[in-house]
């Protein structure tokens, strides 16, 4: 049982643990002399009586030679047990920060649309919590449990060479233990445990539901009837756990009463005296029994022990290894190189289910210098169209395009510096606003950082923050949602791409951000291909292309004027949409213009 | 610790919680005291007449069958202890949540409260069921034994009990030196969690700009961080470790050297030397244990003092003799409120007579959001006073406030449940014809029409599976069944698409009908609607009037919608 024949059993890929195999086998191997050596003022004691209790004169030599082999001993055990548990804690620490390691590096190679489908929380608790729980395997596992077993295999086998009969009855304490072991494994408490996992899991779920809807719980009246449901779940989980808890109380306890000293010892000295009554055993040699005999029950104790860590030490290892084996989108052999920047979607399918396409065949070609407007009711799929641009999900049938090569056959880093998009979630790193806009493009100088915010409408603002644009966002300042989209549109203008994907977000949060918003498409405008989920009606009308979408399908595109006058379903929606807004444009008779 | 435990309890467990600590004691205290009965028995069997020994192994048989009994009724006294406790915290804990400010609520709290409130707490409890025994019989028993070492030999007993104090400072002083190391370490852990979570987040950007892995410095180095906080961790606590065992094993070399020097003089007899250093092995094991307990104990100490320092934070505190609002009227009187160390409201006065509409426009974190929250009582002023119905609103009982607003918020959580249940909120005792009137008056029969299951479909958690302005529709359609007089409604347009948005303003005109309302909202066409028009910055009112007045008189109000209107019809086609 040493971590590296775990790592080969559990990682049949790339070994999680093998690097450390050397290091791992110096902690096992001070623990086990460590512990070892820890029996030698036992034996001192042992010896003692042997001399003190022999007939005759008494050898003071041999007895201070006894003593002070047994004070060596203590030494040893103290300086190696000492070595080994510095040593496993620092082989932790390294080994948690390469599994951490790893897990950035390949959560930063998954197709971005594997997010989408995971909760944030859950792969952050993966790369934090997670790799902590394997804390115990790594620094205690090895040397701990592995003395716990080499520690009584030495005592028994010299128990043994004392005397066989009463070995045989010290071990029938640990015999007892390990009886009982079978009832803790019944098919009864297995189903408790599952069910005390899945009540666990429940009450996780109903915290957050309950703290994240807080605000609608209070807002809603009655706070008595608002965390009900975390109260359920709770005297649910509190139920199992106390059945579970009573269905292993007797077993448990029986099974500490037979390891627990006395009962051990009173077994020994049973044994002993008999023997000893009936002349089959020298009195000095109950001493080692009584003193190691104790010691044989470490191994059943240790499995006790360290059984949960070591069972949700596991647990994480498989979550670990759930990220670790998620296959990244497959990068080309032989990249290769777009020709132009004409983005062409052929035949284009895709479904997030197998049995539900969102995108029902597309064909669309964006054009170089073009805008490119995409309409249509919400539901329509054209939030994943644009998500197929910068390759968050590669199309379950057919392929896209840029300047002639397919998206599969283009190196990605190659293709985040051809493709930038803005879309609505914008999300701003704890780092100073400089480095929020220079993101993508993080050599580039202080002064086109400026010229992007300023484009952005975001430079005055910036201003007025503590320490302008070094100031270090969530910490030093705090950004509305709004002026978090501007800097997201500086980020765009910034990174410069031939191509642009735009969702004209349903949540541009303020006037002067659709202002920007508006001024970035004008700036970016020339030879660049613009793709833009369009939700004002200038936008629409200021583009060069219209893509009407329904139900994961192109039903009319032309050019603005051109689908108005069809008086098709475009038109139509082109009416209801000026009626909806129709409110907004009344004032401006009023202004000055 | 365990005054801390009880703390948080609360008085109630405490008896139970003491029963059943001095019933570990009397059980650790038996064990020590059976061991007295080697002595005898362990001189009769090491002398000349081990036959003797016989009565004394049986009554040393009847103190262990005793020790049994007394260690089965302990262990189930702390189980029990610990489930009972257990299921009284989550109640607590729950019930104080549920009273906390929503002020307090802030975005990083979400994740903290559900950790503590889930793993944390079982953590927490788990320190009796779990742990408890173990630690009062690691120092009980050792105690009770070097008091039958006293007892029999004065000499060996004195070098015995000289471990007592070491023991206990080095306790102490490791305790102190760990909770400083475990601090730095629960907040560089707290530090790369969020790192994570926005290196997950912000992954299309950082491709962009191939930052990966080991590429993202402010990720790596924060994990690097940790790494270097637990090795401060290990080395604070390695010498309290080592410092223990040194001090075990001195005394037991110490008995070793003395027993031995005292057998060879003849002063004392093998047979007790031998029984004496027995049991001082006794003593040994439990004692080292110790450091592996406390650390435990650690883990489970952090825990506890996080829920306690949530526990104590005080709620708004409920009115001894509440008053009764008397109208729908609202009003802000020479209000001021601070948040994160800024004055987000100053010195603001302003009052909405019953039945009015009253649009607050401003800037972005010009403070509208709070002037809501103020009336909703979300957070309590630091001066001046917010008044709904000619009412102090700290002198109205929380649930006759709530009972008169109903808010509809930017962003809208739904519950995990249908879209039936959502709605039955605004009102659980409403009947079914009353939740489909509402859900008609928002217009949510379409979108019911278009779901799989229809009234029984299940929003999913948060609501993830409807889009935003459906979950918008969803509730107005809650905050109309609820029927409130005040009405509050937070920038609910901005994050709609035109369909929507049209569906949105039928229902949203439908709930503003003959109540007094108060919108935050940055499209005019919402702002048109409203009797009088606040223009709100740096938390004061800088302009006050009607719509069209204020656009007349050309100052920042009207500026403000200067850029927000383009030329709203293209030249190519109107």
């Amino acid at each position: 049982m040493t971590t590296t024949g775990l790592a080969q059993e559990e990682d049949p890929s790339p070994p999680l643990l093998r690097p450390y195999g050397w290091s791992f086998a110096g902690v096992v191997l001070l623990q086990v002399i460590g512990a070892v050596a820890g029996l030698a003022p036992l034996l001192a004691v042992v010896e003692l009586g042997r001399a003190l209790l022999s007939p005759g004169p008494v050898d003071h030599g041999q007895v201070w030679l006894v003593v002070i082999a047994g004070a060596a001993g203590l030494l040893v055990r103290l300086l190696f047990t000492a070595a080994s548990s510095g040593l496993g804690h620092v082989l932790d620490g390294r080994v948690q920060l390469a599994l951490r390691r790893r897990l950035a590096e390949r959560l930063g190679r998954v197709p971005i649309g594997w997010f989408s489908r995971r909760r944030t929380g859950e792969l952050a608790k993966v790369v934090g919590e997670d790799v902590s729980a394997v804390h115990p395997f790594i620094a205690h596992a090895p040397g701990e449990l592995v003395s716990a077993f080499v520690v009584p295999l030495v005592s028994l086998v010299y128990l043994f060479s004392v005397d066989w009969r009463l070995t045989l009855i010290t071990l029938i304490p640990v015999v007892l233990a390990v009886a009982l072991v079978p009832l803790l494994m019944l098919p009864a408490r297995l189903r408790e445990q599952e069910e005390y996992d899945a009540a666990m899991g429940r009450i996780a779920n109903a915290v957050v539901e309950f703290v994240q809807g807080i605000a609608v719980v209070k807002a809603f009246g009655g706070s008595e009837r608002a965390h009900r449901r975390f109260l359920t779940a709770a005297d649910d989980f509190v139920g199992i756990f106390s059945r579970w808890v009573r269905g292993m109380s007797a077993v448990a306890a029986g099974m500490q009463l037979a390891l627990s000293p006395p009962f051990v010892l009173l077994v020994v000295l049973i044994g002993g005296a008999a023997l000893i009554t009936s002349g089959g055993l020298a009195p000095a040699d109950l001493l080692p029994f009584l003193l190691l005999g104790l010691g044989l029950t470490a191994p059943v104790a240790a499995l006790g022990h360290g059984f949960d860590d070591l069972q949700a030490a596991r647990r994480a290892v498989g979550r670990i290894k759930d990220v670790l084996d998620v296959r990244s989108l497959p990068e080309p052999a032989r990249p290769a190189t777009p020709l132009g920047h004409r983005v062409e979607l052929r035949g284009v399918r895709f479904g997030y289910e197998a049995d539900r396409e969102v995108l029902r065949g597309i064909d669309l070609v964006l054009e170089p210098g073009t805008v490119t407007a995409l309409v249509g009711p919400s539901g329509s799929g054209k939030s994943t169209l644009v998500q197929l641009l910068p390759r968050f999900f590669d199309p379950t049938h057919g392929a896209v395009l840029l300047g002639g090569a397919d998206l599969r056959e283009i190196d990605s880093r190659e293709l985040y510096r051809l493709v930038s998009f803005v879309f609505q979630d914008v999300r701003l790193l704890r780092a100073s606003v400089a480095d929020n806009i220079a993101l993508a493009v993080p050599r580039a100088g202080h002064d086109d950082v400026v010229r992007a915010a300023r484009l952005a409408g975001i430079h005055d603002r910036v201003l007025e923050l503590p320490r302008g644009y070094d100031t270090v966002l969530g910490e030093e300042a705090e950004l509305s949602g709004g002026e978090a989209q501007r800097i997201s549109i500086a980020r765009a203008l910034l990174a410069d791409t031939p191509v642009l994907v735009l969702d004209e977000a349903t949540a541009f949060a303020d006037p002067q951000t659709e202002q920007a918003v508006r001024r970035a498409l004008a700036a970016l405008a020339g030879e660049r291909t613009i793709l833009v989920i369009a939700h004002r009606l200038e936008t629409v009308a200021d583009a060069d292309t219209v893509v009407m979408l329904d139900d994961g399908a192109i039903v009319e595109r032309g050019s603005p004027a051109e689908l108005l006058a069809r008086g098709g379903r475009f038109a139509a929606f082109w009416q209801s949409h000026r009626s909806a807004v129709a409110g907004d444009a009344v004032p401006q008779g009023d202004e000055p213009r | 610790m365990i005054r801390m435990l009880l703390r948080v309890l609360g008085h109630e467990y405490a008896r139970a919680m003491r029963r059943t600590v001095a019933l570990m004691t009397i059980t650790a205290m038996a064990e020590g005291l059976s061991y007295a009965l080697l002595v005898p028995v362990l001189r009769a069997l090491l002398g000349s007449t081990p036959a003797d020994a016989w009565p004394w192994l049986i009554a040393f048989g009847a103190a262990v069958a005793g020790y049994a009994v007394l260690r089965y009724l302990s262990d189930l006294a702390g189980m029990r202890v610990g489930t009972t406790m257990l299921r009284g915290m989550y109640h607590r804990l729950g019930e104080h949540l549920a009273r906390l400010p929503i002020g307090w609520y802030s975005s990083g709290r979400v994740g903290e409260v559900s950790v503590m409130a889930s793993r944390g707490l079982l953590q927490a409890m788990g320190v009796s069921a779990h742990l408890l025994a173990p630690f009062v019989s690691a120092l009980v028993t050792p105690a009770t034994i070097v008091a039958v070492m006293l007892a029999f030999d004065w000499q060996l007993g004195l070098a015995a009990l000289a471990a007592a104090p070491v023991v206990a400072a080095i306790q102490a002083w490791t305790a102190r030196s760990t909770a400083a190391a475990d601090a730095d370490r629960h907040e560089r852990d707290k530090e790369a969690a969020g790192r994570v979570i926005e290196y997950l987040q912000a992954q299309p950007v950082l491709r962009a700009g191939g930052r990966t892995g080991e590429r993202f410095e402010a990720l790596d180095d924060s994990l690097r961080e940790v790494r270097r906080a637990s090795r401060r961790t290990v080395l604070a606590t390695l010498p309290g470790a080592v410092g223990l065992t040194l001090a075990v094993q001195t005394v037991f070399t110490v008995l070793l050297v003395l027993g031995a020097y005292l057998a060879l003089g003849g002063s004392i007899g093998a047979a007790e030397v031998l029984t004496i250093l027995v049991l001082a092995a006794r003593c040994a094991d439990p004692l080292l244990s110790l450091s592996d307990i406390g650390g435990k104990l650690r883990g489970a100490r952090s825990e506890l003092a996080r829920l306690d320092a949530v526990l104590r934070t005080e709620p708004l505190p409920e009115p001894a003799e509440p008053v009764q609002p008397e109208h729908a009227g609202l009003e802000f009187d020479a209000v001021t409120f601070r948040h994160g160390g800024r004055r987000v409201i100053d010195d603001l006065s302003l009052s909405v007579p019953p039945g009015q509409r009253l649009a607050v426009v401003g800037p972005s974190g010009a403070g509208k959001s709070t002037l809501l929250q103020l009336l909703a009582r979300f957070h309590d002023v630091d001066a001046g006073a917010v008044r709904v119905g000619g009412v102090d609103v700290r002198a109205i009982s929380t649930e006759a406030l709530m009972a008169r607003i109903a808010i509809v918020f930017q962003n809208v959580y739904l519950f995990d449940g249908t879209i039936e249940e959502n709605i039955r909120l605004g009102r659980p005792g409403a009947g079914e014809a009353e939740v489909r009137a509402a859900a008609t008056a928002a217009r949510l029969d379409e979108v019911i029409e278009r779901l799989p299951g229809g009234w029984a479909a299940n929003v999913g958690e948060g609501g993830a599976l409807l889009s935003g302005g459906e979950r918008q529709r969803v509730s107005i359609a809650r905050a109309l069944l609820k029927d409130a007089p005040v009405v509050l409604l937070d920038e609910v347009t901005s994050a709609l698409d035109p369909v929507n948005e049209a569906a949105v303003h039928e229902g949203i005109e439908r709930l503003m009908a003959g109540r007094t309302v108060v919108m935050v909202a940055h499209r005019m066409r919402t702002v048109r609607r409203a009797d009088r028009v606040v223009f709100l910055d740096g938390g004061r009112v800088v302009e006050e009037g009607g719509h069209d007045e204020l656009l007349r008189r050309g100052g920042r109000y009207a500026a403000f919608w200067e850029i927000a209107i383009p030329a709203a019809y293209p030249r190519s086609l109107s």
